[in-house]
């Protein structure tokens, strides 16, 4: 047997005793350290003087040896290793059902919640965001839209003024960016959506806010049709509520659209069956729409003879109070942070 | 508008049809409908009274009756109105019935005395309103008989009419609208036959004269002499019920019918009553006055219309009646009136007058001259068949503007190009004849003329709505628009907005939304009420004046809450706030983010919460790329005037972070203290840049800390420059992480803790280079701002 062999015997036996990783690190040094391992320097100490025969002979010997106590060295370690980790589950156990400190992170408020999620609906169908003034002028609030003073149609919108001579108004709309948007566009394609707040002399009450948001939607092209604006409804409301709720148009009247309609959503506790949220009617008004009056058009500068348009407009917190069951709008304003933080 | 479902099966063929049905077909179309109530009276039968008395034990007015109800049966019945005296035929519904208003009737003993059933008032079978408690009597009937069998079923339509269509202010109107939506006979025309009358001629018994032919288009005068007032027949009095209306004489209850019907409303005046034969109709003047029909007298002036004799107004034009020329009992001569009047002119007047009656909400609309002659005729025609009288011939009409005929040239691809689906053309004419429009070909475009009644169509788009309705948007399929744009309008997916929120939101913030409209008395309180913009018409001082900060409505949320949770209130909004008036009257709207703090009593919490503002600024800043913010002291009105800084970014001051002046928290009535930061976001956003990747460094870096000592006037930002200026090209950053106050930094003196960070791209530095830069640094501070070191 030669040294070579009889160094690894011992190595591997010893190897094979090591009850931790600060032995193995032990004997590894001790036949393998670079300054005076047994098997890396001492076997090689007297090679010099060998002949060249015997010199290949020890090397290869040392070698073997070397990479047979790395291997074992390795192997070792690993069973170690897989040993001290075996037990872990009860030695660094932690109860799991200890209850979590709360995130710090703010609620974003329902109505702004409603509002991103409808701008990045329209957004996806290419959609972009307009603003206008809230104090706005008559004229881009009523009479751009033909809705003539002294005239019976601006009766359902009752409207704060804020002077004498009612030329300045809160807007009760969010319709008069419809009109700026086509002054500023110019040229069709222009398919935007304008949300804001929007002001009505409305007594505060469960169903009604003398303040709200609204959200308008206003597409002017070549050839759009009432086919195109009500898809674009059922698209909004079913990206909006899901597949499977339905949205339902009434012809109605309004000065700035003809035809005019109302769009109401199916609702969600009945599924158009009729039930007590919706009043037996299976259905929950939403929002008003029409094609754009040629009138209209004409005051955004665009030409009636070309371009067709349809537009509508909605509450956002009467979407919110859909899609989340709420109950009393009031509750949008009130900034209880309780309600805030359900959302 | 209530519209009886009996009645309309008068003018269209309902045949087979259910209420419900039909409620469908007119919501469908245009006519929403609100509510279906059904009348049906098979359950209820007739009874007779065979004696009344009172109850002998009741505290509340009782009478028992023994009814007869047929087959010789007698029953015990209790009711709390005395009417229903022996040998009136009463409406019984006995026990086990619903009645139509939803009460179910059951076996009662009230105040020990049985009760086997319930007599029944017009209230409870929805046949009209009483005023107090009234059994409903009949006239006719045998004890057992089914009640339906004298009155016919019939359901209430509550409908909404939109402005545009006052035609369908009337039964006439609706039930065209059905029989064109349901495709049933519409059986009604909208001009009674011509009355031939009798001598002398009209125009010997009354004059008119118009004054202000703009607003009063037409006036048509018909006299109806020799009649008797009595009350209506029954089948009359009993649909003015059903549409909301109480019966009055046959006389009065004529043009109600006639209203109801062609949704245009008459005036009748005893012509007794007025002074001289020649009515004017004129602007009122200063100082006239008129009894009104409803017994309150109405002062009227210049801008109202009025219907005078010679002696002064004898009715408001278009809106009431005076009473003193109105219809009495003795009334044997009278004079129907038929007018068209300017909707604007009524409505404004209506307003100015706080009266809104039926006819005003009718003529406000404005109703189509041509309207007043049918009407004028079928209330002739009802006032001499109800009350007798002979009507006169040559009616006066006076009628300075005739109604212009519209014509609408309808290219037809029109139809299928606005709605979107192919609608066969014999199938948009048959619904345009339907609704009584004339439609005729004219080598492919449409001569459509709409019928005189319809003053709302004047466009092709109109025809096509019209077009549309009756053809059902659920026959149009859904569609998105897609075409090949050459052009575009460009959309950055970044949401600037929605950014800064993020960023309050992930520091723990909540966002509020609150109104924008404030008192302008609290604006005033806090001195924030300069430039800002009040209602001319609030609906309280609550809410007088748009808001110039949003600070009071955050702190008013936090009072809000203060005694609801218990956690810290942390809270942002990001809304516009309003200043000042432009040229062109509006105001100058700019959107501002702002968030407050309350922070606890802890000694440093004031600075703690302080520096989480600035903290949250510093993020808002770096999100959008805007460069560095500088912070100057700054004692602006509501804030700590130690401890507030204006915000400058991009050289430009933005906004204010800083605690709130203590006296600023009771106004709120606020407990403790609170920071908050107030930004104006689009001059944040104008400073926005781009972002663009640096390399990473190849080299280690090296770090000290430095605690260095100095007088309490000494800012951490003068020491800031100092290092920065004295620490050579090696220094990559520096950062104040501590301050610290107390006696191991000495009397007056403070200690402020910084952390420099040394690199170089070339190379790794070595420790003793950074000690000699450390050696400058030590040395600029000790001169300049009298700086010891701690270690």
């Amino acid at each position: 047997m030669s040294e070579a062999t009889r160094l690894r015997d011992t190595a591997l036996a010893a190897i094979a005793q090591a009850r931790d990783g600060a032995e193995l690190e032990a004997i590894e040094v001790e036949y393998l350290g670079r300054r005076d391992g047994k098997i890396s320097r001492q076997l090689l100490s007297g090679i010099a003087q060998l002949d060249p025969s015997q010199r290949a002979t020890l090397g290869q010997e040392a070698n073997e040896a070397k990479r047979a106590v790395e291997a074992a060295l390795a192997a070792r370690r690993a069973e170690h290793e897989a040993a001290r980790l075996a037990d872990i589950g009860e030695t660094e156990e932690i109860d799991i059902t200890f209850p979590a400190p709360e995130l710090k992170r703010g609620h974003a408020h329902v109505v702004s919640q409603v509002r991103r999620e409808l701008e990045v609906i329209f957004a996806r169908i290419g959609y972009t965001v307009e603003e206008g003034p809230e104090i706005e002028s008559d004229w881009y609030n009523f009479e751009a839209l033909n809705l003539p003073k002294g005239h019976a149609s601006r009766d359902v919108q009752e409207t704060f003024f804020l002077d004498a001579d009612e030329e300045i108004v809160l807007r009760t709309h969010t319709s008069p960016v419809q009109i700026r948007a086509m002054q500023r566009i110019g040229t069709p394609p222009i398919y935007i959506i304008a949300p804001g707040r929007v002001y009505r002399r409305d007594n505060l009450d469960a169903t009604h806010l003398p303040y709200f948001m609204q959200l308008e939607g206003l597409a002017v092209d070549e050839g759009l049709t009432v086919g195109d604006l009500k898809g674009t409804l059922m698209y909004m409301v079913q990206s909006l509520f899901g597949r499977e709720r339905k949205v339902r148009m009434r012809p109605h009247h309004f000065g700035y659209t003809e035809p005019s309609y109302e769009f109401d959503t199916m609702c969600g506790r009945c599924m158009g069956k009729g039930c007590r949220s919706c009043g037996g009617q299976g259905w929950l008004e939403t929002g008003g729409c029409g094609m754009v009056h040629p009138q209209v058009l004409r005051n955004g500068g665009i030409d009636p003879d070309r371009y067709s348009g349809y537009a509508w407009g909605f509450g956002i917190e009467r979407m919110a109070l859909l899609k989340y069951d709420i109950e009393d709008l009031r509750l949008f304003y009130e900034n209880d942070l309780r309600f805030n933080r359900q959302f | 508008m209530r519209i009886s479902y009996e009645w309309l099966g008068e003018y269209v063929d309902t045949k087979g049809l259910s209420p419900v049905e039909a409620a469908d077909f007119l919501t469908m179309s245009g006519t929403k409908i609100e509510s279906v109530q059904v009348i049906d009276l098979s359950a209820i039968i007739v009874g007779r009274v065979l004696e009344q008395k009172d109850h002998p034990s009741s505290n509340k007015p009782l009478w028992i009756h023994q009814v007869e109800v047929g087959g010789g049966k007698v029953i015990q019945i209790i009711a709390g109105a005395p009417n229903a005296v022996a040998g009136t035929l009463v409406p019984v519904a006995l026990p086990g019935t619903r009645v139509p208003s939803g009460t179910l009737v059951r076996d009662a003993k009230i105040a020990g005395q049985a009760g086997q059933g319930m007599l029944c008032s017009a209230d409870e079978l929805l046949l009209g309103e009483e005023r107090e408690p009234r059994i409903m009597l009949l006239d006719r009937g045998e004890p057992g008989e089914s009640l339906a069998k004298y009155i016919p079923p019939d359901a209430i339509l509550e409908a909404e009419i939109t402005p545009n269509r006052p035609d369908c202010l009337g039964h006439i109107g609706v039930a065209r609208e059905l029989g064109a939506a349901a495709g049933r006979e519409f059986k009604a025309n909208f001009m009674p036959p011509y009355i031939e009358g009798v001598q002398p001629p009209a125009s010997e018994l009354i004059d008119i004269a118009i004054e202000v032919p703009d607003l009063c288009s037409r006036f048509v005068a018909v006299p109806v002499t020799g009649l008797k007032v009595g009350p209506s027949p029954d089948w009359v009095q009993r649909r003015l019920r059903a549409a909301g209306v109480r019966p009055i004489s046959n006389v009065v209850d004529a043009t109600a019918y006639v209203m109801l019907e062609h949704a245009k409303p008459t005036h009748v005046f005893d012509a007794a009553k007025l002074a001289g034969k020649q009515l004017h109709v004129r602007e009122a003047r200063d100082g006239e006055s008129l009894l009104c029909l409803d017994g309150q007298t109405r002062k009227v002036g210049p801008g109202m219309l009025v219907v005078a004799d010679a002696k002064g107004p004898v009715a408001i034009g278009g809106i009431i009646g005076g009473e003193e020329s109105g219809v009495s009992e003795s009334t044997t001569d009278v004079v129907i009136e038929s007018a068209g009047w300017n909707g604007v002119n009524i409505r404004a007047t209506s307003r100015a007058l706080g009266l809104r009656t039926e006819a005003s909400l009718r003529h406000e609309k404005g109703l189509a001259p041509e309207m007043a002659m049918a009407a004028a005729r079928r209330a002739a025609a009802l006032v001499r068949d109800w009350a007798g009288g002979k009507v006169h011939a040559d009616w006066v009409d006076v009628y300075p503007r005739p109604q212009e005929p519209v014509r609408i040239q309808l290219e037809p691809q029109k139809i299928d190009g606005l709605l979107g689906v192919r609608v066969p053309p014999d199938e948009s004419q048959r619904i345009l004849r339907d609704l009584d429009f004339q439609v005729r070909d004219d080598d492919g475009t449409w001569d459509v003329l709409p019928p005189v009644f319809r003053v709302d169509v004047e466009l092709p788009e109109d025809v096509v709505e019209e077009v549309g309705r009756i053809y059902g948007i659920t026959r149009i399929p859904a569609t998105l628009p897609g075409s090949r744009h050459t052009s575009w309008n460009i959309a950055p997916a970044e949401d600037n907005h929605w950014m800064l929120r993020e960023v309050l939101l992930g520091a723990g913030f909540d966002e509020v939304v609150t109104p924008a409209l404030v008192s302008h008395r609290s604006l005033q309180r806090l001195g924030l009420a300069e430039g800002a913009r009040t209602l001319f018409n609030p609906m309280s001082d609550e809410m007088d004046s748009m808001r110039t900060s949003l600070l009071p409505s955050l702190l008013s949320v936090a009072r809000y809450n203060q005694n609801r949770i218990s956690e810290r209130v942390d809270v942002f909004e990001l809304a516009r706030v309003y200043r000042g008036s432009r040229a062109d009257g509006l105001a100058d709207e700019q959107i501002h983010l702002t968030a407050l703090a309350r922070v606890d009593s802890a000694a440093d919490a004031g600075r703690r919460g302080f520096l989480r503002l600035k903290s949250a600024m510093d993020r808002l800043a770096q999100d959008l790329v805007a460069g560095t913010v500088r912070y100057l002291r700054e004692a602006p009105h509501l804030y700590h005037p130690g401890r507030t800084a204006s915000i400058v970014v991009g050289g430009k001051a933005i906004g204010v972070v800083g605690e709130l002046h203590p006296s600023t928290l009771a106004v709120f009535d606020l407990d403790g203290r609170a920071v908050a930061l107030d930004v104006d976001v689009e001059a944040l956003i104008a400073a926005r840049g781009d972002r663009k990747a640096t390399e990473l460094p190849r080299f280690p870096a090296i770090q000290r800390d430095i605690a260095v000592v100095v007088d309490m006037s000494v800012t951490a930002g003068e020491l800031h420059r100092a290092i920065k200026e004295s620490a050579g090209n090696s220094l990559e950053s520096v950062r104040a992480f501590d301050e610290y106050r107390g006696d191991q930094a000495g009397e007056g003196r403070k200690s402020i803790a910084f952390t420099l960070t040394f690199r170089s791209p070339e190379r790794t530095l070595t420790d003793a280079e950074v000690e000699r830069v450390m050696s400058d640094v030590r040395k600029r501070l000790e001169k300049k701002h009298g700086a010891r070191f701690r270690s």
